[in-house]
């Protein structure tokens, strides 16, 4: 790899969000300042969940998939949610309507998490000769999280913000809520459980997340629409 | 109170975050490239002349011999398995100094000195007698040859096999290395190879002095036991030279051993005394053994009764063969001739008599194909079990009796774990002279063994002559890095443009629509307003 190379891998895992930032309204509303106050809320929220990974879990010597111990990591994971949860009801903001707002939130928590879980690999990547196909998965895989992070902010802008909604579709927003919050121990299970290799995992994510985006647009539609 | 959080949390996140870069760090760091050790072929002066391999550090892609007969391999490594070598095309680029950007030739396990498989058999298939054979008439050409370029010997394992494997498949589907799919790019880190200076020539003495009656007024006569313990080589770090000559430096070792218990009783101490002379500088023209002998007083050389060196006998299995340099009808000559004979008749195996005049200045010592595989222990414990009976019966007087002093299963016999550890020893150590420090580890450990079993042990330092210069880096890294080429990159970067472009259009039109929909049902009041 080059600096050449770095420079491809850090485009395709930081563009996306530069370029949903210009190309939505949210960089007419002044949304920010919501992004970053999101970014701080992701990495005070990765902080507890280090500490608790550090107190409940396990270093397993063997790569084995230990069912309790996952167990143990989707529970530390909806830390999470209840992250996400304060990013979108108590951060004070100035006068953005919903729309915006969780896709800001959204848009600052993935941001976050990919600063803060890829820049380094790519940074020290770039210094070694050898060339191998991760780091652009791992872009990839930075995309599918973006998606992810937006989709559970507009299912969560559902549930804690949206009081009026229709009766039908609340248990599909939940279970929608679930399979994205989960969404890290799925793939945890299918690359240590079923011995997935790296690049099928990243082909999941990004499926998964192009559904999961389509079904979040259509509840958030639905919702929109005033009930006769 | 109310201030003091944001801060103690602001530093306390700096900190984590900070853990987590270096941790993500730590990791990264120890995924790399495949590392191999290679080891150098010798680079040497002789009378000014330039020989060997001029040049160590290697940066530059890899080919195999299946490359394209247009290829410029200027700056293209070439990964030789000695396997499938193809000696004239080593002719061809080495005699006729086509341009490459190195060499490397890998070796199989057997040559190797870390190998154990098989030790100690002798049963040679006829695959493995090509491979010696090929060996050493490629190591023979790349002594004798001026390569501009570097040249490594590595041995085969599991990662550089499969990079062969990688390498040919290229090749033989016709892509270049600078295609996207990169290849492979071999990179040695190594600095300009510096001459060795004064390189140093250790000579080790050792003397069992024999008994001297008191009605005896003139000098004891001597026999001299001699070896030569250093090695020559393509590869300095290879040059290993179990039988030659290893397996002489054994062989002297327990002679010595054996005669110690002797002469440490005066009842059973002969009337002779006893020299064991381990040399350097042997494939130098006996360089080492030349010096050694000039620094003898006159007394002491005109004492000696005869000398005898022991080379290259751990690997012959019936005959054995005894240079001498004086005419067989020669009364003397005869004389020990029958007495070894005698001696090898009642052991089982036969010694013959070779009469010329000893060449010294083509000597096969220590090559890469002179591993412990190759030599047989039990040959050179019948050599031990040769010398000493018939020195014993020089040096008492037992011609013609059938008496052997050192039976087996007696407390005289031959020990074979004695002989078994030194070859052991012997066939991990290279003994390249100029590369042997003053003091080194090994020769020290030789003249401690000469000490526990003579009376009195010398060291004699000297310098090889100026006639050889020796340069240094006789081993390195191998770095081997799967690349990437720019016009990967440069393609990579327009599908990443084109992804990004795509992605802003299709973010555009579907939030536009999503206004739209939105602003359908919005009050005109509220419209208006915030247009205003």
């Amino acid at each position: 790899m080059t600096v050449f190379h770095f420079f491809n891998c850090a485009i395709l895992t930081f563009g996306p969000h530069a370029v949903y930032y210009s190309a939505t309204p949210l960089s007419e509303y002044d949304t920010l300042g919501t992004s970053i106050k999101a970014a701080v809320v992701y990495l005070a929220t990765a902080l507890v969940k280090l500490i608790c990974l550090a107190t409940f879990l396990k270093v397993s010597e063997s790569d084995s998939f230990d069912p309790y111990q996952e167990f143990l990591k989707a529970l530390i994971g909806f830390i999470d949610v209840a992250g996400l949860y304060f990013a979108l009801t108590q951060l004070t903001h100035r006068n953005i309507s919903q729309n915006h707002k969780f896709q800001a939130v959204g848009l600052g928590w993935a941001f976050a998490d990919s600063v803060l879980h890829r820049l380094a690999p790519l940074w020290v990547g770039a210094r070694g000769l050898e060339f191998t196909w991760d780091y652009i998965l791992q872009g990839l895989e930075a995309n599918a999280n973006l998606v992810l992070s937006i989709s559970l902010a507009a299912l969560g802008s559902l549930m804690w913000l949206r009081k009026n909604k229709p009766k039908t579709l609340i248990p599909i927003i939940y279970l929608s809520a679930g399979i994205v919050a989960t969404m890290p121990s799925i793939t945890s299970y299918l690359r240590r459980g079923l011995g997935w290799h790296f690049p099928k995992v990243v082909g999941f994510e990004l499926f998964t997340s192009l559904v999961m985006a389509f079904i979040s647009w259509q509840l958030f539609a639905a919702c929109q629409r005033p009930s006769v | 109170m109310a201030p003091r959080k944001p801060r103690e949390r602001e530093m306390l996140l700096e900190s984590v975050i900070a853990l987590i870069f270096i941790f993500v760090a730590c990791v990264d760091l120890c995924d790399g490239a495949t590392v191999v050790d290679v080891y150098r072929l010798i680079q040497y002066d002789m009378s000014g002349v330039p020989f060997g391999s001029r040049l160590a550090s290697l940066n530059h892609h890899a080919a195999s011999l299946h490359f394209s007969p247009h290829a410029d391999l200027s700056r293209t490594v070439l990964l030789i398995p000695l396997r499938e070598l193809n000696m004239s095309f080593v002719k061809e680029y080495i005699a006729e100094s086509k341009p490459l950007g190195g060499l490397i030739f890998l070796l199989p396990r057997m040559f190797s000195f870390e190998n154990k498989d098989g030790m100690g058999s002798n049963h040679q298939d006829e695959s493995k007698e090509l491979l010696k054979n090929a060996l050493d008439e490629l190591e023979q050409i790349l002594i004798h040859a001026n390569v501009p370029y570097p040249v490594y010997f590595a041995f085969e394992d599991d990662n550089i096999d499969a990079v062969l494997t990688d390498i040919k498949k290229n090749d033989v589907t016709g892509q270049p290395a600078t295609a996207t799919t990169g290849g492979y790019k071999f990179v040695v880190s190594a600095p300009e190879p510096k001459k060795v200076v004064s390189p140093p020539i250790t000579n080790i003495q050792g003397w069992l002095a024999g008994l001297k009656t008191d009605d005896d007024a003139h000098q004891l006569p001597t026999i001299a036991i001699v070896a030569s313990y250093d090695t020559f080589g393509a590869a300095p770090a290879l040059s290993v030279g179990s039988d030659s000559n290893g397996s002489g430096i054994v062989a002297l070792l327990e002679v010595a051993r054996l005669f110690s218990l002797l002469y440490s009783n005066p009842k059973t101490r002969g009337q002779y005394n006893l020299l064991f002379g381990l040399t350097s500088g042997g494939p130098y023209n006996y360089n080492g053994t030349h010096k050694w002998l000039r620094s003898f007083d006159q007394r002491l050389r005109e004492s000696i009764d005869y000398a005898i060196c022991l080379d290259s006998i751990g690997s012959w299995e019936n005959e054995l063969w005894i240079h001498v340099s004086k005419p067989p009808e020669n009364a003397f000559i005869k004389k020990i001739h029958e007495d070894f004979s005698r001696v090898a008749a009642e052991l089982g195996f036969k010694v013959n008599l070779k009469h010329k005049k000893i060449n010294i200045s083509n000597p096969r010592t220590g090559g890469l194909v002179d591993g412990r595989h190759f030599v047989n222990e039990a040959a050179i414990v019948r050599s031990v079990k040769l010398i000493a009976e018939s020195l014993a019966r020089h040096i008492y007087g037992h011609q013609g009796k059938n008496i052997q002093i050192f039976a087996d299963n007696s407390n005289l016999a031959v020990n074979p774990s004695y002989v078994q550890s030194w070859l052991d020893v012997l066939s991990q150590t290279p003994r390249v002279a100029p590369f042997l420090s003053k003091g080194d580890p090994f020769v020290m450990a030789l003249k401690k063994e000469l000490e526990d079993h003579t009376d009195e042990v010398n060291l004699h330092r000297d310098v090889l002559d100026g006639m050889f210069t020796f340069y240094d880096s006789t081993r390195a890294k191998l770095n081997i890095y799967q690349v990437a080429s720019v016009t990967f990159d440069l393609l990579l970067l327009l599908v990443l443009g084109s992804y990004l472009i795509v992605l802003f259009s299709f973010l555009v039109i579907t939030t536009r629509g999503l206004d739209d929909l939105i602003s359908l049902f919005r009050r005109p009041p509220s419209r208006k307003v915030k247009t205003a």
